[in-house]
């Protein structure tokens, strides 16, 4: 910071994924401008998803993002199923139920550990951090060493899981090869437990926004794949109405568009949002984790999402067990794809939240249109809208300090970048 | 003894492919690979219980599109510069110093970074990768079949 018009400047940010910056413009105390820049060249992947056939579009989808292409998988194949009217058996729903746990539980604990977490104790980095607190970052390896498990053992592989399909899997596991993950996850629901007591106990920036929280609600569950898009201020849609309600915006700065709901503004997807609108669909075990947490309705503190995270890990640990439990394998792996045109929607949840897909197929299954509307997309204008408020609580601070909480600010979304178009740049000019 | 070897990397981005067609060149020539995205909790599973570990990886280091550079992870710290885009930044080198602290280094840690030029989406990697792609392959299955693991020829830095 230099005096006169005051700059501080990040090179990037760390741990988050892709490449993008932060542009902050301060007059005195007020905050003229918030910029969230994405650098990375738009991925272009609508576009040449176009001739494709649509059985060819998971396993092209699940390469937009190496961290949770499952929901990319999920996304597209109901989106795909809905536009053919394809009906899949239940034991392939539970089968995404748990393939969805396995996703969650490997990014949670990734975010939680390893990229978060650090702000709160007040380190650097997930390195330095593991050198005073060794316990927590092996229980963090541990626990997303259980998702990696899932899966790997229902993805076929470890990276670029291959086995979703339009109308079911490609290969279903079998009741053994399934209840082989038993141990491992009854030991990570308690280590989730744990985890969420640890998370609990950090210090919270006293920060709270009045959020339209957006998320798939399911009126017995918790949602994964299915639901109506709800907000707390009134939203009640099915996928397919996505677009009369949301718009996206080309800012100049950024290469990924700004999603807006339409005459309302910016809103909040993921962990939050789902956690504010689907409390009750909880199991006890989660809803009690919460409470002890400390956790009250409605939680409208974004710091506070690293517990929420911890919260929907036990539950995710409790739902692939309860999913194992019931397993019984499907007559067939999938459904065949009829040969028949449509045009169908549907959002499912990613780790950082709604992810929207909507395709139109014509009869010989070749993809005509396709639109992807990722978390962070959703959530970039909610980020700007977050650091304009908090910014002038911070003023008295050290330029130092500004900066790292804003960094940890924007953190608090587990951004992924490159779903969205790949780091930040912070920099605040004052006048 | 336990060899395993890991390649890294995003086969849909150009040079970033380099680690996992060195992995699947040598699996071709009959040697056992495993492929990983990089990420650094991955890597770190991936080589727990092996003695020797090989992986390879691109990396942008500012030296000469293709050239091989090898490093003894286990004597030297590894600089996290040589990756600039890795997942979520936390990626081999964090990996390879987050092992460092916990104490899960494999005995032996050897890193082939080959120097990349071209990381677009949908990019084909160059030729100068694709030619290091071959020599390191080739290096790797000699070191492996003749066990000569301590790679005389590349004391690193």
């Amino acid at each position: 910071m230099s005096g006169g018009g005051k700059t501080i400047r990040v090179d990037y940010l760390a741990r988050v994924e892709g490449e993008g910056g932060i542009y902050i413009k301060l007059k005195g105390d007020q905050v003229q401008d918030v910029q969230l820049k994405i650098f990375e060249p738009p991925r272009l992947f609508e576009a040449f998803l176009r001739g494709r056939h649509c059985s060819e579009v998971p396993d092209i989808t699940a390469r937009i993002c190496g961290i949770c292409p499952i929901a990319y998988q999920m996304s597209a194949v109901h989106a795909i199923e809905r536009a053919l009217g394809i009906e899949i058996d239940p034991a392939v729903r539970l089968l995404r139920r748990l393939f969805y746990c396995g996703e969650w539980i490997e990014s949670h604990a990734l975010h939680i550990f390893m990229l978060h977490a650090p702000d709160f104790l007040g380190y650097p980095d997930a390195i330095q951090m593991a050198r005073d607190h060794r316990g927590t970052v092996e229980q963090g390896l541990r626990l997303k060493k259980t998702g990696n498990r899932i899966v790997t053992l229902m993805g076929g592989r470890e990276i670029h899981p291959i086995s979703a399909a339009v109308g079911g899997f490609h290969k279903v596991p079998s009741k053994t090869g399934l209840r082989s993950l038993v141990e491992d996850l009854k030991w990570a629901l308690d280590a989730s437990l744990s985890t969420a007591r640890l998370v609990a106990g950090f210090e919270f920036p006293d920060f709270e926004q009045d959020y339209e929280f957006v998320a798939l609600s399911h009126p017995d569950e918790y949602p994964f794949n299915e639901g109506r898009l709800v907000s707390n201020r009134g939203l009640d849609i099915d996928a397919a109405q996505y677009e009369e309600h949301f718009t996206e915006q080309h800012v100049k700065y950024s290469n990924a568009l700004h999603s807006y709901l339409r005459g309302r503004g910016s809103y909040l997807v993921g962990p939050l949002a789902r956690f504010n609108l689907n409390f009750s669909r909880l199991p006890e075990i989660a809803q009690q984790a919460a409470r002890d947490c400390g956790l009250a309705l409605p939680c409208r503190n974004p710091f506070r999402s690293i517990v929420v995270r911890a919260v929907e890990m036990v539950f995710a640990c409790h739902e692939a067990l309860r999913a194992i439990a019931e397993y019984e394998p499907p007559a067939a792996p999938r459904v065949e794809i009829p040969g028949r045109a449509g045009v169908g929607s549907a959002a499912t949840e990613a780790p950082r939240g709604l992810l929207y897909h909507r395709y139109e197929i014509d009869e010989r299954g070749i993809i005509l249109l396709a639109k992807i509307v990722p978390p962070t997309s959703q959530n970039q204008k909610r980020i700007e809208d977050d650091l304009r408020h908090f910014v002038p609580g911070l003023m008295t601070r050290p330029a130092e300090e500004i900066t790292l909480r804003c960094e940890q600010a924007v953190r608090n979304y587990d951004p992924c970048i490159s779903c969205a178009t790949h780091f930040l740049r912070l920099k605040i000019d004052r006048e | 003894m336990s060899v395993r070897i890991i390649g890294c990397g995003n086969i849909d981005r150009g040079d970033d492919g380099a680690g996992l067609l060195v992995a699947r060149r040598l699996r071709e020539l009959g040697t056992g690979t495993q492929e990983q995205s990089g990420e650094a909790l991955s890597l770190i599973e991936s080589w727990a219980g092996a003695e020797t570990v090989i992986v390879v990886d691109a990396v942008v280091s500012g030296k000469a599109p293709g050239e091989i550079t090898v490093w003894d992870a286990r004597a030297h710290r590894v600089s996290s510069g040589f990756w600039p885009g890795s997942t979520h930044h936390f990626g081999l080198a964090e990996a390879v110093e987050l092992a460092r602290v916990l104490d899960r280094l494999p005995p032996r840690l050897w890193i082939y970074g080959i120097e990349g030029r071209r990381f677009e989406q949908g990019s084909c990697p160059s030729p100068e990768v694709m030619r290091a792609i071959g020599e390191v392959a080739e290096r790797i299955r000699r070191s492996v079949h003749i066990r000569e693991l301590s790679f005389p020829e590349h004391r690193a830095r």
